[in-house]
């Protein structure tokens, strides 16, 4: 399938968990689409898989203690200045379980974007804003880049005898990865200027027609918010 | 009449007191082939980026003097506008790829500069053709080797047909074979159609077979500007490393050093499956330094990461005696750090002290606060070095440590290492002069996963 209809039912997807008011429909859709990851080799999934996983975990987790609604009382903590008596209540766990799969669903959504779509063909596809669709494809390649910098600070680091150790060891790697990154994209932008982008009369690649799947995925696209908006 | 031309040239980078380029005049005339030669940070890649017009519409910095391109003056006309004009392959393949697809990549500069959209495929597929890529076409870029990844950006720049092609130390990531077929083919392209090629190279005994004038920059100067037979005396003169075809080998020592570093039978496989090694076998002594040459993807690195400890073998032993150190072939991973002491003290247990006199070893001091990011590339190689030196290994790996290093700055390297007589040294390289250079022992790693000692 052409990557546009694809990314278009992508983003009806995550449309619709955004729009769904029930759990269990949230949830089917995640699942859905961690499925579909799931059949990406381990070595590039698993950066999003953590990403989307641990982000709607540790919402899950977090939620009960900074809300406060009422319900069958599960567990009651200390008082806390501000935040006032943490608990956790039956309300609070269900809401919190709802926007966990929403934001599974909607990482996830992206993590098949990123997987699976020819990145290349959908900004070639791009009929206008090129340029932004472009940013989108090299930022998008951000997070395969960041893991390949990072294995490689980690080996130069092994290599001098030193183990990066916990959440801290690994927590002082993240200023240096972002200057490398910006080096790396300042190289790239170079590099990008020196072929002539930006000048003005730019052309592209003629791009083939679409086919019946194509069509299929653009019209399953906008069932899935009109579903999700009415039904789930 | 010039195709291109610097009058007076002058230029300093943002936030840099010394200028890159002083006072640099050339002309370049349609059909010629340049090599640019000179030490590291001597203002060649500067130069070409002068020609490009990236310096300095990209850069900024402070410039005068007057560079022009096909009649078209470069401080008014953007990189942008003068692409297709003149074409630039840079040094690293990977920080100028933008697309995954090789068809796309190529692509990609033919659709900026407004080619016909009926034009575009077949010219980059005749690009790819005449680099003996055709067949790679429809691959993903992270899956070519080095070589294939510079003909593939070889070709990005061919698609153009500029008439002034800028080769900016392409071959540094390739062994011997695939820059000599690397340099060849760009050049012979190049005459085929015309085009004036400025090269500039930290190895160049072949370009200098196949090339018509040599410039030499000294700290930015133009201090040779000639025709290639009055360039080798010049040279021969003033810089005889940059014309010497191994005539600098060192003395070679015999050792009976203490075994630090035995791999047995070893063999390995990353996640493909694929053997990279199979029952490789090698020993290193104390006070003997070993050099492992092969082509790109015989196992070089593989086989030094498994001396240093970094990987475990699939199959077979590895036996060590004492404390490894590995130095990557990337400087830029030795950035953690504030300060340049400081990042070198990480291996040391932050011993500011042992940290300073490694750097002072390398060279480097007066740059102990200076942030390593605002070290110049050849300041950061020897960072990377002082890093891994500084805890006193008992085995020292340093892969590809002569990566865009210059001849004068390699044979100091040298020195340095052979300076030491307690530990064993493992030097991956494709520079074989660098090689005989340095090594007591020269071991080839074939594409056949072979080890022979040479």
């Amino acid at each position: 399938m052409r990557p546009a209809p694809a990314a278009a039912l992508l983003f009806g997807l995550a449309a619709a968990a955004l729009l769904a008011r029930h759990t269990v429909s949230v949830a089917a859709l995640a699942a859905l689409l961690l499925l579909v990851c799931l059949r990406a080799p381990v070595s590039r999934r698993w950066p999003y898989l953590v990403g989307a996983v641990g982000s709607a975990a540790a919402l899950f987790v977090l939620t009960p203690f900074v809300e406060r609604l009422p319900g069958t009382v599960y567990w009651s903590g200390p008082s806390i200045p501000v935040v006032g008596t943490l608990d956790v209540t039956s309300t609070e766990l269900s809401g919190a379980l709802f926007n966990a799969c929403r934001l599974a669903a909607v990482s996830l959504a992206f993590a098949v974007y990123a997987l699976w779509l020819d990145h290349d063909r959908l900004v070639q596809a791009a009929g206008f804003a090129r340029r932004s669709v472009l940013a989108v494809a090299l930022a998008t390649r951000l997070v395969p880049a960041l893991e390949r910098d990072a294995s490689g600070l980690v080996e130069a680091l092994r290599g001098r005898g030193v183990e990066p150790e916990g959440l801290r060891g690994r927590a002082r790697l993240l200023s240096p990865l972002l200057a490398g990154s910006l080096e790396r994209s300042l190289n790239l932008a170079e590099a990008m200027e020196a072929r002539g982008f930006g000048r003005p009369g730019a052309t592209r690649l003629p791009q083939p027609r679409w086919g019946a799947r194509e069509q299929v995925a653009l019209a399953g696209a906008v069932l899935a918010v009109v579903v999700g908006a009415l039904w789930l | 009449m010039a195709l291109a031309r610097t009058e007076g040239l002058s230029y300093a980078y943002p936030g840099s007191a010394a200028p890159a380029l002083r006072d640099v005049s050339v002309d370049l005339a349609p059909g010629q082939v340049t090599v640019v030669l000179g030490r590291s940070g001597s203002g060649k890649s500067t130069l070409l980026r002068a020609f490009a017009g990236l310096v300095p519409h990209f850069h900024g910095g402070r410039f005068s003097g007057r560079v022009e391109v096909a009649g078209l003056d470069t401080r008014r006309h953007h990189p942008a506008r003068l692409a297709g004009t003149v074409a630039t392959l840079f040094q690293d393949p990977e920080d100028q790829v933008v697309f995954t697809r090789v068809l796309n990549e190529v692509a990609f500069g033919l659709e900026n500069v407004g080619t016909p959209p009926r034009q575009i495929e077949w010219r980059a597929l005749e690009a790819l053709r005449s680099v003996g890529a055709e067949h790679l076409a429809g691959r993903l870029v992270t899956e070519l080797s080095g070589g294939e990844l510079q003909r593939v950006c070889l070709a990005a720049t061919l698609a153009l047909e500029p008439q002034l092609l800028l080769l900016d130390e392409p071959t540094s990531q390739l062994d011997p074979e695939a820059a000599k077929a690397l340099i060849e083919l760009a050049l012979q392209l190049a005459r085929d159609r015309g085009t004036s090629v400025v090269l500039s190279e930290q190895r160049p005994v072949l370009p200098f077979e196949i090339c018509d004038r040599v410039l030499f920059l000294e700290d930015g100067r133009l201090a040779f500007d000639g025709l290639v037979g009055r360039a080798r005396t010049w040279l021969e003169q003033h810089h005889p490393l940059f014309v010497s075809d191994g005539g600098w080998a060192g003395v070679h020592r015999p050792t009976h050093g203490q075994v630090t570093c035995r791999l047995d039978g070893v063999s390995f496989a990353y996640e493909d499956n694929l053997l990279v090694l199979d029952s490789a076998s090698i020993e290193l002594r104390r006070g003997e330094i070993v050099a492992l040459v092969g082509p790109n993807g015989s196992g070089k690195t593989t086989l030094a990461k498994l001396a240093a400890g970094l990987l475990e073998p699939l199959s077979g032993r590895v036996e060590r005696r004492g404390r490894p150190t590995y130095l990557s072939q990337d400087p830029g991973r030795y950035v953690l750090r504030e300060r340049a002491v400081d990042e070198v003290a990480v291996g040391v247990d932050g011993d500011l002290a042992a940290a300073s006199r490694a750097l002072a070893a390398v060279g480097l001091i007066g740059c102990e606060d200076r942030h390593p990011r605002d070290l110049s590339s050849g300041e950061r190689e020897r960072l990377a070095l002082a890093a891994v030196l500084a805890p006193d290994p008992d085995l020292l790996v340093l892969d590809e440590p002569t990566r865009g290093v210059d001849p004068e700055r390699k044979l100091e390297l040298a020195a340095l290492l052979r300076a030491n007589t307690t530990r064993a040294t493992l030097v991956v390289t494709h520079d074989v002069l660098f090689a005989k250079t340095v090594a007591d022992r020269i071991v080839s790693l074939a594409p056949d996963r072979e080890l022979a000692n040479v």
